[in-house]
């Protein structure tokens, strides 16, 4: 395990101002035209920002940079920085399993594992060696999400029996329990009933404060609901970047105000 | 003729393929009791081979194959899975990988026999073991392991990408990720790899014959040094006979045979159900 990335819960938390996370000149390649083309962008501490754009605008491309994930697949090749409470995660010496503890991801396509509720909750805090109660951890992140009462405690119920509103937010309740410090959330609430999208939304919103929330989605409505920041991405170019508002009511760049509208360019 | 007649004439075919299928089937398995019905009783079971038809058994060569079983399993199991993680979860995407897959994947089409041949030349003469339990374990573990790799190789592929990337996200190592869910997601379709090598593997005379089997072992194998003793070969030298006392000898030897195989099978069975 790595030192690089110092403990948050027991270092010295920078000034406010300063971002958690933060993404400079990160350019991502799967072969061909970058999917990510020199992104730079500031997360700040305990705030939303949206990520939108197109299908195939790297959106998705954008999460797995920020936790390390692209380097599971073979052709993916990253350069550029990201930084983490100020540490590199890209440095040589860093652990990427440590960085996805710090920085969880829910991927669209991240499969419940076969087994019961419990044994998806239990997955990661195990694998990062946690030594406390499980059960507690359990309930804790279950309640959270809004599953506790639902399943009426059984930790035992396999994650089968799960709606899929549920399920996405079991998805949630286990990324969670290993107490990241930013969560990536890709397309939270797509093919979901409205009533079922409408809990993940006010999930995110409760969440938010503990952890910094980033929500990548082809959802406008959601994206102007949930989030306080809003970047535009286009062909893997970061278009605009703003406060949620100032994007959605006075975009400065004609690409977003098309996007927004709907007007193919 | 319209298609339709075509359709029907070749339905008919199919039929009549499942019907004479199951007909062999039935034969072979008919042919094996009738003849040894009257042969199979415990002496047979605990009994030692004989000169004469009346007090011969199997005692040794059971052991023999349980033996082998036992070897084969233990030789061939941990080196094959290991092997087939390496292939799917560690090795480098690239040509020279591929090719040293494809390779080992296709000696799993290699006849038992050619695999006798090596053994011989390899353990028996070359490590100097003869013709022992021992050597014979490491022929069929080197004739299993193809079809371990192939089939636990397979039973990985299947696991879902979804369960690795989640795994991974919740910051699991490598290893992680491979020992506590994709090798017990696997569990099911390697269990079912390790029995078809395993029963494939024990059920083999050929391999056998060829390192030297002697035709007559009347003590029980005690340990892998000692001589070599099986049930294939046992039902190959009692069917060189020409009595008809010892064809019965030779199908009471395949029913033995048959009936541990089909144990190792029932117990796969119970191991994939609990693994599910
Ligand atoms: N594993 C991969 N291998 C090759 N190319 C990839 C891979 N993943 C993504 N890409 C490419 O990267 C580009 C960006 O894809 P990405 O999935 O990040 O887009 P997205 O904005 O998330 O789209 P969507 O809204 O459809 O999810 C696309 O051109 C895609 O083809
Ligand atoms: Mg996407």
């Amino acid at each position: 395990m790595s030192d690089a990335l110092h403990d948050p819960g027991t270092g010295t938390p920078g000034p406010p101002a300063t971002p958690v996370l933060s993404a400079t000149g990160l350019t991502v390649r799967f072969g061909g035209r970058p999917a990510l083309a020199d992104v730079s962008l500031d997360f700040p501490r305990g705030r939303i920002v949206a990520l939108i754009g197109p299908s195939g605008s790297g959106k998705t491309t954008l999460l797995r940079a920020l936790c390390r994930m692209n380097e599971l697949i073979p052709a993916a090749v990253t350069t550029g920085s990201v930084r983490f409470e100020g540490a590199e995660l890209y440095a040589p010496e860093v652990d990427p399993a440590e960085v996805r503890r710090r920085i969880g991801v829910v991927l669209r396509e991240s499969a419940l594992f076969p087994g019961s509720i419990f044994h998806n909750v239990a997955f990661g805090p195990r694998a990062s060696g946690f030594a406390g109660d499980l059960h507690a951890l359990a309930e804790e992140v279950l309640a959270a999400v809004g599953l506790w009462a639902e399943v009426g405690g059984d930790l035992d119920l396999p994650a089968s029996a799960l709606s899929a509103g549920q399920r996405r937010r079991l998805c949630i309740a286990r990324t969670l329990a290993v107490r990241p410090r930013v969560l990536l959330l890709d397309e939270p609430a797509s093919a979901l009933d409205p009533v079922a999208a409408a809990r993940i939304e006010s999930l995110i919103h409760s969440l938010a404060g503990d952890v910094a929330v980033v929500v990548a989605t082809s959802d406008l409505r959601l994206a102007a609901r949930v989030s306080d920041v809003t970047a535009h991405l286009d062909r893997g170019e970061l278009v605009e970047c703003g406060p949620t508002g100032t994007v959605f009511t006075n975009p400065r760049s004609k690409r977003t105000e098309a996007y927004l509208t709907g007007r193919i360019p | 003729m319209t298609p339709l007649a075509t359709r029907d004439l070749l339905g008919t075919a199919c039929r009549l393929g499942a019907a004479l299928t199951l007909t062999a089937a039935i034969a072979l398995l008919g042919v094996l009791l009738v003849q040894a019905l009257g042969v199979v009783d415990v002496g047979f079971l605990a009994g030692a081979p004989s000169r004469f038809a009346s007090r011969a058994g199997v005692g040794p060569a059971i052991a023999g194959t349980l033996w082998l079983a036992v070897l084969t399993a233990a030789l061939s199991f941990p080196v094959g899975i290991g092997a087939a993680v390496y292939f799917e979860e560690y090795a480098p995407r690239n040509r020279l990988a591929g090719l040293a897959g494809s390779a080992l994947a296709n000696m799993a089409g290699v006849p038992p026999v050619v695999f006798g041949v090596a053994g011989l030349a390899l353990f028996v003469r070359g490590m100097g073991l003869g013709p022992t339990i021992l050597a014979a374990g490491l022929t069929l573990a080197m004739l299993a392991l193809p079809t371990v790799l192939v089939t636990s190789r397979t039973a990985l592929r299947e696991v879902p990408r979804g369960v690795r990337d989640a795994a991974s996200a919740l910051g699991a190592t490598r290893w992680q990720v491979i020992r506590r869910q994709v090798l017990p997601a696997a569990g099911p379709g390697i269990v079912t790899g390790l029995t078809l090598a395993l029963t494939r593997t024990v059920g083999a005379a050929a391999p056998l014959l060829v390192l030297g089997a002697p035709a007559f072992v009347t003590h029980a194998p005690r340990t892998p040094g000692d001589i070599l003793t099986a049930l294939p070969t046992q039902a190959f030298t009692w069917s060189t006979r020409t009595e008809a006392d010892f064809a019965a000898l030779a199908a009471g030897t395949a029913v033995t045979l048959l009936v541990l195989l089909l144990t190792v099978n029932l117990g796969a069975l119970v191991l994939r159900r609990r693994l599910r």
